[in-house]
């Protein structure tokens, strides 16, 4: 609870606190000035309205009213507790800086291709590349469709009023520097992208909360609807984000607004065109040495293109009959000498032209384009055409990096092209109406049967019949991901999806399921490799999924149980029997339960375990970090986060045993104090180990 | 403690999933509805409302004092171990109490820090619109799980009253557990009042989250436990809330003669000087050693021979109704 709206409690007529120390207020009032010089004001109440009145509407700026989407959070959805509804309304943490439950941070597992590098609260998983490194990370589909900055995470929220933007401002209160796109929502129903980072805008910020408001790209769209995608590549920790604000012009009449500004912009741009000419040609060269060695060149010639009546005509005489004798003349190799002039032109090359290579060679060639160029260059003639719908070019398909222009006929499109489909990737597409699921059934009906993976995460034209269709159709399936299918009563119709018996990797992270389908499922596929099962929600009994586990699916690489509550000791005996186990997320599990001996037997059992993480198992005791220190031998990743009993005994002993290590993240232990940074510091060095912990901001 | 635990996250949940995928179903087009507005504070609850019905709104004040002043530096909704929150929206005035058991302070955990949280976590949930105005023990239940969903651990217990004033239908529910508790004046006299829920002497019921592995040897009582009153209200009542440091010290006739003073007060100074002249009253009759006070009165019942005031945190919470 921040001081902050305290202040704006006060009736001036009611004290309601005589108890108030009076330095504390005249402090407070001092900040609030000079935080209002700094960013202008967004103190206000609400949505503010500024003194600005022209005939264009009110200059107008708000806060979220609503959430209508995002990839994932930190809390579950039944808490306000570092959950994505956090983003609603003014900020409430900023400017302080720090990790706070009021905030949004993300938990995405979504990773990324591997690229060279290193809230809340909706706070990001993805910090760093930690889950590239783990075992089960995936691998992109259609890689090349990937712009360079992937978006690992997004969030679309809603404002109350239209306004034509101006201005969008992300308040981050911790570890700022993820945000890679800001897009729009129009009233002609596109989505406009009105900012996208470039490399050197995600340069490392400084540890401080920041109010990120970068330089939108100019538009007279209308809109009340955003989406900000994140990338989590470059962060240490994880980012947590306070509020948005939307800035911008409110319309009185649409139409007119839009006929003004565009005639105010052609006249604009008509007078600059009449202004420049004449300047141009007074003017003498720039010797500011800018340029390449061709300007360097005209510059050493005082070379002055004279713009007369007939210049026109003499440029064109110039390029068709002297340019080639000029350019040999002066030849520009180098620092600009004159080299001896040469007799004759070199002869000109045999004609050979792209298409006369191979078929087989152009269709590698084209196997490295992007979706969007693929369709382009189809355009370009017959032949083109036919190799850029050769089907071998659709074994893979991605439509997750453009999911604004994801819509049926798209699909229908694709279906025709995509005979030899095997693996397929509609994440995030279909929001707003724009796919519709009996397309999207006709097009597995017609090309899912040879259906590898399937990735259809964030997808919002999922219904019961288009899982029952996956279920039918895809049977050679062997990876599905449903991530974030939450809905209630939960979509998943585990009984059609019982038919898919050789899966080995399924991740239903935040999307709700009956338990009972969901042991038929696990009975079925004895090859699991890979289980997400994180935010499943407080129906799901997971002492009886874990025996399910140890009992038929013995070959698990992987399991993730981030949040999923009512595991307890029984549970964790049941994991140990796991005896491939590599990676164990076990946050926030357990409860205040303690874990009887159930951490030793899994560590004795589990030789292979490279990542566990035990966040928030507040049951943990000394013993069982003695028994991670003695028996962790190969670990690479570990997670203790918030547990009690943690001393520095404790911490040194496991990082003195544990020589793989490379991540420990002892946050908010707080018998590791915020004072021994240094200590920590030097630990880190020392054993070549990143160390998290929590600092007092 | 934990099935009940399990059995009020079950209930929290399908609640909260249906309300929040309801709000997440307002789309794009006509701006959503308020329902999922952060609305700010608002005193006046006038605008909108239907003609000829009234909108009561409390005049509420606080006072109080930390039993021990020289260790516990002034914090904003805190005094000492008890907190204290102070919220409203269009559809209800809430106001809370919540005294941390002491008795946490030789495990080396801090007593207050469970009470304030719980205090502000209901704050939070009535901002947000995260509450059902006729059920104060929801609030209470929902905010004792977000106590889960923290990553900082917190550990301790404390008793806790809500009280919300459903502007509607001009009704106060309450929810009590423990020796906190609230009274309503009107007329002179005493209309309601809350119960004193305890184990054994001195020993209330309370809400705790004990240190893991100690779960069956620390007292723990779940939100459902708690005492519920709904009851109408009229214009110019008086409703007070207090801890356990104002009830024991101050004997009920003495507290009937200051809280009939303010009956249909408006002004808010006012209101606050009686708030504080509560508190001051509570404070010197608990550091009297001679004075029979309800507390030694309640003591010699259970047959301790005890005499004179008791020192404790003291938190007074007094609104008027104003219709």
């Amino acid at each position: 609870m921040s001081l902050l709206a305290y202040a704006e409690d006060r009736d001036p007529g009611e004290s309601s606190d005589t108890e108030a120390e009076p330095d504390a207020l005249v402090d407070f009032t001092a900040m609030l000035r000079q935080r209002q010089r700094e960013y202008g004001g967004w103190f206000g109440c609400g949505s503010k309205m500024q003194a600005e009145q022209s005939d264009q509407g009110y200059y107008l700026e708000q806060y979220v009213l609503g959430v209508l989407d995002f990839s994932s959070q930190y809390g579950i959805d039944y808490s306000i507790s570092y959950t994505a509804a956090n983003v609603i309304g003014r900020p409430t943490k900023f400017p302080a800086y720090g990790d706070y439950p009021e905030t949004f941070p993300m938990v995405s597992r979504s990773g990324p291709c591997p690229t060279p590098f290193p809230f809340n609260s909706r706070p990001q998983r993805t910090y760093g590349d930690w889950w590239q490194r783990a075992p089960s990370a995936t691998r992109e589909i259609q890689a090349q469709n990937l712009p360079k900055l992937t978006t690992h995470d997004y969030i679309v929220v809603y404002f109350e009023e239209f306004v034509v933007p101006t201005e969008v401002a992300i308040f981050e209160t911790f570890n700022p520097g993820s945000v890679v796109r800001i897009w729009a929502y129009g009233l002609t129903k596109h989505w406009t992208c009105l900012w996208e980072a470039t490399e050197s805008d995600l340069a490392r910020p400084a540890l401080d909360s920041r109010r990120f408001a970068p330089a939108l790209k100019k538009t007279t769209m209308i809109t009340k609807t955003l989406r900000i995608d994140f990338n989590h590549s470059r962060l240490n920790y994880y980012t947590e984000i306070d509020a948005i604000m939307l800035c911008g012009r409110t319309v009185s009449k649409t139409q007119s607004l839009l006929g003004k500004q565009q005639k105010r912009m052609q006249q604009q741009t008509q007078r600059q065109v009449l202004a420049s000419p004449p300047a141009e040609a007074s003017d003498p060269p720039a010797t500011d040495g800018s340029g390449g060695p061709i300007s360097y060149k005209l510059r050493t010639l005082k070379f002055q293109p004279n713009c007369h009546e007939d210049g026109a005509t003499k440029l064109h005489d110039f390029i068709n009959n002297d340019l080639s004798q000029f350019l040999m003349d002066n030849s520009v190799k180098g620092g600009g000498d004159l080299g001896p002039p040469h007799p004759l032109p070199p002869p000109p090359p045999p004609q050979v032209c792209l298409t006369d290579l191979p078929f087989e060679i152009l269709l590698r060639i084209l196997s490295y384009l992007d979706l969007k160029s693929l369709f382009r260059v189809g355009q370009v003639s017959r032949t083109f055409y036919d190799i850029s719908t050769h089907p071998l070019l659709y074994a893979e398909l991605s439509l997750k990096p453009y999911w604004h222009v994801a819509s049926s006929e798209l699909l229908c499109t694709l279906a025709r092209r995509a005979t030899m489909l095997r693996k397929l990737d509609l994440s995030w597409c279909g929001g707003l109406g724009n796919v519709s699921p009996t397309e999207f059934k006709k097009f597995l009906t017609q090309r899912g049967d040879n259906l590898t993976h399937l990735r259809l995460n964030s997808c919002k034209f999922l219904n019961a019949s288009c899982i029952e269709n996956v279920g039918i159709v895809c049977d050679n399936l062997i990876e599905l991901s449903l991530r974030n299918c939450a809905t209630d009563p939960p979509l998943l119709n585990f009984s059609c999806l019982a038919n898919l018996k050789n899966l080995e990797r399924l991740d239903l992270f935040q999307t709700a399921f009956e338990t009972e389908l969901l042991l038929s499922m696990l009975e079925g596929n004895r090859k699991l490799k890979h289980l997400n099962l994180a935010f499943c929600g407080v129906s799901v009994n997971m002492d009886n999924v874990a025996a399910h586990l140890a009992t038929y699916n013995t070959q698990l690489i992987s399991l993730d149980l981030w949040k999923a509550h009512f595991l307890s000791a029984r549970g964790l005996q049941s994991l140990a029997r796991l005896h491939q186990l590599e990676e164990l997320d076990l946050g926030w599990c357990l409860r205040e339960a303690s874990l009887g001996d159930g951490l030793f037997q899994l560590l004795t059992n589990c030789p292979k375990l490279k990542k566990l993480f035990l966040s928030a198992v507040r049951g943990t005791t000394e013993r069982d970090l003695m028994h991670i220190a003695a028996l962790g031998k190969n670990l690479e990743q570990l997670d203790l986060m918030g547990i009690l009993n943690i001393t520095h005994e404790r911490a040194y002993d496991i990082l003195v045993h544990c020589p793989k290590l490379q991540l420990l993240d002892l946050s908010f232990c707080d018998n590791i104090m915020d004072r021994d940074f240094d200590l920590l510091a030097e630990w880190s060095r020392q054993f070549n180990v990143d160390i998290k912990s929590s600092r007092r901001y | 403690m934990h099935s009940s635990l399990n059995w009020t996250s079950r209930l929290i949940s399908r609640a909260l999933r249906s309300s929040f995928s309801t709000l997440l179903e307002t789309a794009t087009g006509g701006g959503g509805g308020g329902a999922a507005a952060k609305s700010g504070t608002t005193k006046s609850g006038g605008s909108g409302a239907a003609a000829g019905c009234p909108r009561p709104r409390f005049v509420s004040v606080v006072c109080g004092f930390a039993k021990d002043n020289l260790r516990h530096k002034y914090k904003p909704g805190k005094y000492g171990e008890d907190s204290w929150f102070k919220a409203s929206t269009e559809s209800a005035d809430v106001m809370g109490v919540a005294d941390g058991v002491g008795g946490w302070r030789s495990y080396g955990i801090d007593p207050g820090e469970f009470s304030s949280f719980l205090m502000r976590t209901c704050e939070r949930l009535v901002q947000c619109s995260h509450f059902n105005p006729k059920r104060p023990v929801n609030l209470l239940a929902y905010s004792y799980c977000e106590l889960m969903e923290q990553k900082k651990p917190i550990l301790g217990s404390s008793t806790a009253c809500v009280l919300i004033l459903n502007r509607e239908t001009s009704t106060v529910h309450t929810a009590n557990i423990g020796d906190s508790g609230f009274i309503v004046v009107r007329q002179g006299q005493v209309v309601h009042k809350s119960e004193e829920q305890q184990h054994y002497f001195n020993t209330p019921f309370q809400l705790s989250l004990p240190p893991p592995g100690h779960g069956p040897n620390v007292l723990s009582d779940s939100p459902e436990s708690a005492d519920t009153m709904s009851f109408p209200v009229r214009d110019g009542d008086v409703i007070l809330i207090a801890t356990d440091g104002v009830f024991d010290n101050v004997p009920e006739d003495l507290m009937l003669q200051v809280l009939s003073e303010v009956e249909g007060e408006r002004d808010p100074v006012k209101l606050q000087m009686t708030a504080n002249s509560l508190a001051l009253m509570a404070r010197t009759l608990s550091l009297n050693s001679e004075f029979l006070s309800p507390f030694a009165l309640s003591a010699r019942r259970n047959n301790i021979q005890a005499r004179g005031g008791k020192p404790d945190d003291i938190t007074v919470v007094l609104a008027t109704v104003a219709m």
